[in-house]
């Protein structure tokens, strides 16, 4: 049963990522307007980010689908999804009222930071539960061999 | 520990990765980005295309072309902002008292002038708004600088105010 929901995290955390990131490297430089919208980082910085997360986090999803390198995908995006927390509860103390731009860059889905930090919560959890179920599972299949080598 | 230590330079390595694969397809915006030539270039060719009823998205070094050349640059942020700081030269126009404020700068500044708006950079709407309002009032040409107040006195450009 924890083998099951370990993939079935996985992959709705490899999809969630390889959807952010995917749609954010369609349109770069909107996105770097909704970097900009935090007001954290100095002006040219809001394009280098705009230019590398989306990528990050394709990449991370992508690993996270392979089942390959699971854990160090899983720092990746519990990272990445820890800045964002920050960056939002930032946002939510200085009363700016700005798109989250967590997803689609060209402004489709008008997500406020609230929502956003919820949402971000959410993904957090799962970053942890797919850590715990994969030791578990690891834990698990440890005990079987031991038990198979000295029966 | 040795464990750790190796996710740890894993996730190292694939966030390097990450940001590799990103500024190879992204490297000529960066680089833009940090020479201050921070345009969007599809923006700028989707807005150019129907610059008959939007406003034109300038850069940094053409609102400064365009205060040389005569150009007046408008606030659109609201007088408490303006007030706090804005960039030299420019005349508040807040968009939130616009129909009670617009009266008299039309009869203040020709029809003939260029306008350059701006706002609270990236995020904002105001200066678009403001752009759109001064087209329809009759302003030939009506630009919009995205940037604003933020990256105007971020590059250490004049500014003015009580925060000076």
């Amino acid at each position: 049963m924890k083998r099951f929901f370990y993939h079935l995290f996985r992959l709705i955390l490899a999809l969630i990522f390889i959807y952010a990131g995917a749609v954010k490297m369609q349109d770069v430089v909107a996105f770097a307007s909704h970097v900009a919208a935090y007001q954290i980082l100095p002006y040219a910085m809001n394009y280098l980010v705009a230019a590398t997360l989306p990528y990050m986090e394709f990449l991370a999803g992508i690993i996270l689908l392979l089942n390959a390198r699971v854990r160090p995908a899983l720092v990746v995006v519990g990272s990445m999804t820890l800045v964002f927390m920050v960056a939002l509860i930032s946002v939510l103390l200085r009363g700016l009222d700005i798109d989250c731009g967590c997803f689609d860059p060209s402004g489709g889905q008008d997500v406020t930071a609230g929502v956003a930090l919820l949402r971000d919560v959410g993904l957090m959890i799962l970053v942890l539960l797919i850590w715990w179920l994969r030791a578990s599972e690891r834990k698990a299949e440890r005990g079987t061999r031991d038990e198979e080598t000295y029966s | 520990m040795n464990d750790l230590k190796r996710i740890g330079l894993e996730a190292c390595v694939l966030i390097a990765f990450g940001a590799l694969f990103g500024l190879t397809l992204n490297y000529q915006l960066v680089i833009d980005a940090f020479s201050g030539q921070l345009a969007a270039p599809q923006r700028q060719s989707v807005q150019e295309s129907v610059s008959v009823v939007l406003p034109i998205p300038v850069l940094i070094d053409e609102v400064q072309q365009v205060i040389a050349s005569g150009g007046m640059i408008v606030d659109a942020r609201s007088p408490e902002l303006y007030a706090m700081g804005y960039i030299a030269g420019a005349v508040s126009l807040p968009m939130v008292e616009i129909d009670t404020e617009l009266p008299a700068f039309l009869v203040r500044v020709a029809k003939d002038q260029t306008l350059i708006a701006y706002c609270s950079g990236f995020g904002c709407p105001d200066s678009f708004d403001l752009g759109m309002r001064l087209i329809e009032a009759g302003y030939q040409d009506v630009r919009v600088f995205e940037g604003g107040y933020p990256e105007w006195r971020d590059a250490g450009l004049p500014v003015a105010g009580e925060s000076q």
